[in-house]
């Protein structure tokens, strides 16, 4: 890779505004995140920070400002599906599954796409990566079980290992403790930092949670549509 | 016995219904995995009402009810499909809208047009040993084109029943899928009202996909499962019905509650 990829924000937001219909969320905000980047936001409910997640998922678009990616702009709908695939994205609500399948595969599906897709079927390296990322996340030992007899924290494990599964280049995670007990909380936010740690990818995660500010590069806070610095308001 | 069955498989009419019902067991039935998982078992319900309108509109045009039937069940599962994401419906009051306009409609139609009520529902009993050979054939293609969907689309299905969300983020084109799922719904009930009459339309979508998501521990499983259960089923019920001159339809139906049955007994249960 070169110095000037190197250098290049892995997300740039500029003056950007968004919300749903008629209805602002995000006003003039702007933020620059570095590649390697361990990122948390906060907010009150409602204060946007889903809608900015998802704007820079490219699930929704900006009304006014600019979004980069990854390099990339995110204003066409091609764009947006480029740079989808290398972003793995931790929903805040995980529906309960009812099909039946194994958490094996259903980590292995998040690599839709990449290696196999249609009548190109997975191979044996698609299953190794699966299984790596189950390792990863402590829940290697549950690989062959029905994802719908999981408890709660353990199908948000497995969510994350999902999310990684594509060797993503920045990863995005809406609250993913939520749900969690205490412990389990901290335990998770623990592997969610080990891993950054170990694989060096950006990450941007949602929390409401107050000890896990001295897990992160940077803290900031949504407050009235903007991106505050934490500690800089109220 | 053997005598029998030689003696009733050298009928053309018989042999067409046995191998009907073999196919639409092994097939129709997977269908099942996907109402189940993705909470659509309100809408096999409508599209059966639909049905019933559609058999009422073709009397009453002149025209076969099987046709009307099969055309409004089509039409409807996209339209349904259609509405669900675009007004953002939920699956049962998409349903709940089309059942109850379609059932209001039939009644309204065939007083309207002075067709006794009865001939819908006499067709609606499903009368198998009506089966032609073209009819076979319909429902061999339909089986081959329902295990293509499947084969073709394994993961892509899974991935939607797992999370739409996260299926679309990867550039699946989800809608398409749901819709074509739909559709293949619609095809797939039209065809079992055919063969089994609407109300045992579940004993071959629904109970063997119940079935088998409760022995299933992974999707591959579920689907043996599903095909073996409504094989089972269909062919179960077709002795059944050889043998002791019973109808066939509720025979399957029998056959496919009793392996319900026997999963709910069986086996702790996850839903
Ligand atoms: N799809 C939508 N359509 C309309 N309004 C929406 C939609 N999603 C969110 N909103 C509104 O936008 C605002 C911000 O929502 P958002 O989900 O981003 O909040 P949040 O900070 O993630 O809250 P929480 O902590 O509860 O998850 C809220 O007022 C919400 O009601
Ligand atoms: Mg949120």
């Amino acid at each position: 890779m070169t110095n000037i990829e190197n250098q290049q924000p892995v997300v740039t937001l500029t003056q950007v505004a968004a919300g749903y219909g008629a209805a602002l969320v995000l006003d003039t905000v702007s933020l620059s995140v570095e590649k390697g980047e361990l990122i948390g936001i906060s907010g009150r409910n409602g204060s946007g920070k889903s809608t900015l997640i998802k704007l820079i998922l490219g699930e929704i678009e900006a009304r006014q400002g600019l979004v980069e990616v990854l390099g990339t702009p995110m204003d066409t709908q091609a764009n947006r599906r480029s740079v989808q695939l290398n972003i793995g994205y931790l929903a805040q609500s995980q529906r309960d599954p009812s099909i039946a399948i194994s958490v094996e595969e259903s980590v292995l599906l998040g690599r839709w796409g990449s290696n196999f897709a249609w009548m190109k079927r997975s191979t044996g390296h698609d299953r190794k990566i699966a299984r790596e990322k189950l390792e990863l996340v402590g829940m290697a030992s549950l690989a062959r079980r029905d994802i719908r007899t999981l408890s709660g924290g353990q199908r948000q494990r497995v969510s994350l290992a999902r999310a990684l599964v594509r060797q993503p280049k920045l990863v995005l995670m809406d609250e993913p403790t939520t749900y969690l007990d205490a412990e389990t909380k901290e335990d998770l936010m623990q592997s969610i930092y080990s891993l950054h740690a170990e694989l060096g990818i950006t990450m941007i995660v949602v929390t409401h949670e107050t000890f896990s500010s001295e897990f992160f590069d940077r803290m900031l806070f949504i407050q009235d549509g903007t991106l505050l610095p934490m500690g800089a308001s109220s | 016995m053997i005598e029998r069955l030689a003696l009733a498989f050298s009928i053309p009419v018989i042999r067409y219904a046995f191998f009907g019902m073999l196919v639409a067991g092994g097939t129709l039935s997977l269908l099942g995995v996907i109402i189940v998982s993705l909470h659509l078992t309100a809408i096999r319900f409508t599209l059966m009402h639909v049905g019933l309108l559609g058999a009422a509109a073709g009397l009453s045009l002149g025209y076969s009810p099987t046709l009307g039937a099969f055309i409004l069940v089509i039409g409807t599962s996209v339209v349904m499909g259609r509405l669900g994401k675009e007004k953002s419906l939920s699956a049962s009051s998409v349903s709940g809208l089309f059942m109850t306009g379609s059932l209001a409609g039939a009644f309204l139609l065939l007083a309207a047009t002075g067709v006794p009520a009865m001939n819908v529902f006499d067709i609606f009993a499903g009368n198998i040993l009506l089966m032609t050979k073209g009819d076979l054939i319909f429902i061999i293609v339909l089986g081959i084109g329902i295990l293509g969907v499947f084969w073709v689309a394994y993961r892509e299905l899974q991935l939607v029943l797992l999370d739409k969300d996260l299926a679309r983020s990867l550039g699946l084109p989800v809608d398409a899928i749901v819709t074509g799922m739909f559709l293949l719904l619609g095809i797939g009930v039209a065809t079992a009202l055919r063969l089994v009459g609407a109300l045992l339309v579940d004993a071959i979508i629904l109970l063997p996909g119940i079935a088998a998501l409760r022995f299933a521990r992974n999707f591959g499983m579920a689907l043996f499962l599903s095909a073996l259960f409504g094989v089972l089923a269909c062919t179960g019920g077709f002795f059944l019905s050889l043998f002791f001159n019973l109808p066939l339809g509720a025979s399957a139906a029998m056959v496919s509650t009793l392996i319900l049955a026997m999963s709910v007994l069986m086996k702790r249960t996850i839903h």
